[in-house]
């Protein structure tokens, strides 16, 4: 799953080390997160939009091939 | 006067605490085997409580998040793939073993061990599956799961006991 987490934090200058101490999760799984390697719980998910100021909807892009992959 | 990084300095981080968690295994492991070689079994178990507690608290002087849903998730996984894995090369081992038993008694002993470590060891998997997937312990299948292990565990020890 694709995403924008990387260009607004980079926007709002916070690092992945704040980012994922303010979300209460790994460094790493950040890295992961931007580099859509992960896809990260609903939880997570709302928690690193809402530390980002923009909706859910707009961070994270849902495509039908992360569908079919199920 | 402290400065930010003497501050800093001496907050236990995740990577202070793994260095220090190995060393103070392997100082364990080196004590604990030597407790024993000497049959000095109070000194053994002293040093394994002493140990634990220290990691123990050192654990919970990490302020870092040390594990998140990503390594749950991992571990997960991890967990059942080590699991099949053991139960394949267990079931393979026991058949090889209890061909070989006319060879030597013993063969045939750690077979049966093995078989009925596999056997506790998917049970016990499966109720802790039911478990957590249920989300209480008073559902139908987790009770029968449970009730299933319990009765197979008295079965091996009798079994055990026989051999």
């Amino acid at each position: 799953m694709k995403n924008k987490i990387k260009e607004i934090r980079t926007k709002l200058n916070i690092t992945q080390d704040e980012l994922a101490q303010s979300v209460g999760v790994r460094r790493e799984t950040i890295v992961f997160l931007e580099q859509g390697k992960y896809n990260p719980s609903l939880n997570l998910a709302h928690s690193v939009a809402k530390k980002l100021k923009i909706k859910i909807d707009d961070l994270f892009i849902f495509e039908e091939e992360d569908e079919k992959r199920k | 006067m402290l400065n930010n990084s003497n501050i800093n300095n001496k907050k236990m981080t995740i990577k202070k605490y793994n260095i220090f968690r190995m060393i103070i295994v392997i100082a364990l492991a080196i004590i604990f085997s030597q407790a024993i070689i000497f049959q000095n079994f109070l000194l053994s178990a002293g040093v394994l409580i002493i140990g634990s507690l220290i990691v123990y608290s050192m654990r919970k002087n990490v302020k870092e998040v040390m594990a998140d849903e990503r390594d749950y998730e991992h571990g997960g996984k991890a967990a059942l793939l080590a699991m099949q894995i053991y139960c394949w090369m267990g079931v393979v081992a026991m058949f090889a073993l209890k061909s070989q038993a006319y060879l030597n008694a013993t063969y045939d002993i750690i077979a049966n061990t093995l078989a009925f470590s596999i056997c506790i060891f998917m049970l016990l998997y499966s109720f802790i599956f039911r478990l957590k997937s249920k989300g209480k312990f008073w559902n139908g299948w987790t009770v029968y799961t449970f009730i299933v292990l319990v009765l197979f565990i008295i079965l091996a020890i009798m079994g055990t006991i026989k051999i």
